[in-house]
């Protein structure tokens, strides 16, 4: 029982570590220029099918992929948000939601055309085996995976506040006005947020199918859990992504092992609809 | 006494409804057509109360599918189980939806859940729904539930062909309409009005917003609960997938882009929307599967960036414009008797 707990509560911390990367990507966009975007998820799953390609056709192993995918998913980032974000800046919330709606059914669209509705997997990657510590199995795709995760989290941390770019992002969190006055600007700084963005999901969906398949379904679950682990968190504290990505993590895993393998969402969501009830500005908000 | 003259609206609606009327009558023979034009009205039902809670009261309600299901789920126990009539269960089911609705909504409310926050969390409502009746082997379970077969029998809401369910579906599609135009000229429609535009400023003129959104909350539930009825007596079975996060998503898309708050807009967007898509996924799919999609979902994205207040304004712009111009034709010919 104990054993089955501690297990579960490693690999689904690992797990964690990624929802937190994806995680990060929406709440760069939300906190930045305050667009709600519902097919976060849908770019998750975009760049999971990037990486098979980029890995059956040019031989790459998945971990190396992000190479061509993060370009690839920043310049689609770019693209969307010149075509479709920008004209929303200045709407209603529930324009941006319909607007994004529309891109997810798209994207899910484009996945079945290009894919055919397949569940595609890579057969082999380099990082594979598993380390046994006592009673304990952690898998390396796993553990690599949680350690690149957090290694990018860093990253953007670094970029948010040491790099020009990063820095007028956050100014225009602030406050967009005052921003453009000290010469910040504003479409610029917008496309690049949105490019980030879009573009730390090729990472995880890089790592995400050293050990997992892709279904053009998948979308709309990531994009709840990128959801969940941001409200969780509150926006504007990185450290505090981390935590609660490693939370969403660690209760799907055990509710999966503890109760019922179909429970999976089940208790995260449930923790979802409490924390907004009870802390609407997350455990670790800073607005 | 000056006969009541008909307002246009009303003509509309009289029109519209001769044509719904007479529809199975040219293509009642061809059962697919039927299941075509009946989900067509499925929508527009689900669209319309949408347009009560997201339209009027401005919440942005994803949970369609949560009391679409409950209802749905409702009936076919009832009936399977006890055999007890749907016409009943429809009625239980439409209140057990309300009930969760009243449940879910006091706290959601009370916390001042709100916008993108009370869009997510009736998503994940629909989704945990959908979860513990997967897990509830008694009523849900992973296997779909039948409901008893019968060729033709109204007590058991079940025919062999898709024409009756079509009128029935007519018939809540009018309760839907009947229901927001009398909401929209009550006090509460005013209420919502106001809050859906600015809480804040509604509360402080006196409006109780809480009381309020819980009201629009149920009564949509409550129309979405009896739809969620006859939908389980449409496809003959009950299974916790009607419990559709997707599906949900696109009743208030279809809301959205239909018109926000005018009472025929979701109807007009279910219509040209549902009926398009549902054209092109039996021309389009002989190539290419999930083309339509593709093609549904663009004329989604370029709807609600260029037409954000919804489709309807086209028709209210082209009815305004038609009235000027009688307008302006009546002065010129009083000007040209005048001299």
């Amino acid at each position: 029982m104990v054993d089955t707990v501690v297990q579960n509560l490693i690999s689904g911390s690992l797990m964690g570590c990624i929802y937190a990367l994806i995680a990060l990507g929406l709440s760069v966009i939300y906190g930045v220029m305050n667009v709600v975007n519902f097919a976060h998820g849908d770019f998750v799953m975009l760049s999971m099918y990037f990486t098979f390609w980029a890995s059956t056709w040019l031989g790459i192993d998945a971990v190396g992929t992000p190479l061509f995918t993060f370009p690839l998913l920043f310049f689609i980032g770019l693209l969307t948000y010149y075509a479709i974000v920008d004209r929303t800046l200045r709407q209603h919330y529930v324009t941006q939601i319909a607007v994004t709606v529309g891109l997810q059914l798209f994207l899910r669209a484009f996945a079945q055309i290009a894919w055919h509705a397949q569940p595609r997997a890579l057969s082999y990657s380099l990082i594979q085996g598993r380390i046994e510590i006592g009673n304990y199995t952690i898998i390396l795709s796993r553990l690599i995976s949680a350690v690149v995760s957090v290694l990018a989290i860093m990253a953007v941390y670094f970029f948010m506040n040491k790099t020009w770019p990063g820095r007028a992002m956050r100014a225009a969190s602030d406050d967009l006005d005052a921003a453009s006055l000290v010469g910040v600007n504003q479409r610029r700084t917008y496309a690049i947020a949105f490019g980030l963005g879009s573009a730390l999901t090729a990472i995880a969906g890089g790592l995400l199918m050293t050990f997992q398949q892709v279904d053009p379904t998948m979308g709309v679950r990531f994009g709840l859990l990128s959801w969940c682990v941001l409200a969780l968190a509150g926006l504007g504290s990185i450290p505090g992504m981390l935590v609660t990505g490693v939370i969403v993590g660690a209760a799907e895993a055990l509710s999966m092992a503890l109760w019922d393998p179909r429970a999976r969402s089940l208790v995260v969501y449930l923790i979802f609809i409490l924390v907004l009830w009870l802390r609407p500005r997350g455990l670790f908000g800073r607005k | 006494m000056k006969p009541k003259k008909l307002s246009v609206g009303m003509v509309s609606l009289l029109v519209g409804l001769a044509v719904a009327l007479v529809v199975p009558l040219i293509i009642g023979s061809n059962q697919y057509n039927m299941v075509l034009v009946t989900t067509v009205l499925l929508y527009g039902v689900m669209a319309t109360a949408w347009n009560v809670i997201g339209g009027m009261a401005g919440q942005m309600d994803l949970a369609a599918g949560a009391y679409l299901g409950l209802g749905a789920f409702t009936v076919g126990t009832l009936l399977i189980k006890w055999n007890i009539s749907p016409w009943i269960g429809m009625i239980l089911g439409g209140l057990v939806a309300t009930g969760f609705a009243a449940l879910v909504g006091y706290p959601l409310f009370r916390f001042g859940v709100t916008e993108v926050w009370y869009a997510l969390s009736s998503s994940a409502l629909v989704e945990v729904l959908r979860v513990l009746f997967l897990l509830w082997e008694d009523v849900g379970g992973p296997v779909e539930k039948y409901l008893p077969f019968h060729k033709w029998s109204l007590y058991h809401l079940r025919f062999s062909s898709y024409v009756p369910y079509y009128y029935i579906m007519l018939g809540l599609l009018l309760i839907a309409l009947y229901a927001n135009h009398r909401i929209a000229r009550s006090k509460l429609g005013y209420y919502l009005l106001a809050l859906g535009e600015n809480e804040d400023a509604a509360e402080v003129l006196g409006v109780d917003a809480r009381a309020c959104k819980i009201k629009a909350l149920m009564i949509y539930a409550f129309i979405v609960g009896v739809t969620g009825g006859v939908y389980a007596c449409l496809y003959g079975f009950i299974h916790p997938n009607f419990f559709d996060g997707l599906q949900s998503t696109e009743v208030a898309i279809l809301g959205i882009v239909g018109g926000m708050g005018i009472t025929y807009g979701p109807l007009v967007a279910a219509i040209l929307l549902v009926s398009g898509r549902e054209f092109l996924r039996s021309n389009l799919s002989g190539q290419l599967e999930s083309l339509y999609l593709a093609v549904y979902a663009a004329v989604l994205i370029v709807i609600a960036l260029f037409k954000p207040r919804g489709i309807a304004t086209l028709l209210q712009d082209a009815y305004k414009q038609i009235l000027s111009r009688i307008q302006r034709d009546k002065n010129v010919q009083a000007d040209t008797t005048n001299f």
